[in-house]
């Protein structure tokens, strides 16, 4: 089966009490093209996520894609960290490069604002594609059919 | 197929915590830095970097869990 393979990125963590020499965390993360509906798309970071129900991308991005967060259907939902986040969905379609390009129903949520990226999960990407994680390879693939 | 990688490290090193940043993927640099998401994007078409990929500095190089 053919597939794209993305490398980890290293994000550096400062020491903490139970790491004092700090860490490097190796994160599943993407460039993303994300397409609204307005037709107005932004360029921005994606996590893959499987532990998220579903797709999520912070809520200010929206006003940036033309949309009306007042508009969109809404439910709640939360994060390690946060909870009860007012999330509002709408169809976007989201490129990743290389022939990855699908439309999913995405929530915009105030509990990633501080991110600043998205995070795709089980509903509307991993239902859609077969990933493999390889994390001591550095790598993760996506097949692309 | 491999997709090349950015190092974040380095590009955001000295930018200030919680700031948008625009990047452009095809020179690998800080073209806009701003408060505001919608302002770093002004500042980057206003210097003819129409499509930059945006990230945000981190308020704390923490560990993440999502």
């Amino acid at each position: 089966m053919p597939a794209v393979e993305f490398p980890y990125y290293e994000f550096r963590i400062k020491p903490s009490e139970p790491f004092p020499n700090g860490q490097v965390a190796l994160r599943p993360v993407a460039v993303a093209v994300l397409v609204a509906s307005t037709g107005k798309r932004l360029r921005c970071l994606v996590c893959l996520d499987s532990g998220a129900d579903s797709c999520v991308i912070p809520s200010n991005f929206a006003p940036v894609l033309g949309l009306d967060l007042s508009a969109m259907k809404t439910n709640l939902t939360s994060g390690v960290g946060t909870n009860a986040n007012v999330t509002a969905y709408d169809y976007i379609e989201i490129d990743l490069g290389s022939g990855i390009r699908f439309r999913t129903y995405a929530g915009f949520t105030p509990g990633l604002n501080a991110l600043g990226l998205g995070l795709l999960g089980q509903s509307g990407f991993f239902e859609l594609f077969n990933v493999c994680f390889c994390h001591k390879q550095r790598r993760f693939t996506v097949e692309t059919s | 197929m491999a997709v090349e990688t950015i190092d974040f490290s380095v590009l955001l090193k000295d930018l200030p915590p919680g700031a948008w940043v625009a990047i452009s993927e095809l020179d690998r640099r800080v073209v806009a830095c701003a408060s505001e998401l919608q302002a770093a994007l002004d500042q980057a078409n206003a210097q003819g970097e129409t499509d930059p990929l945006v990230v945000r500095v981190p308020e704390q190089a923490i560990g993440l869990i999502v």
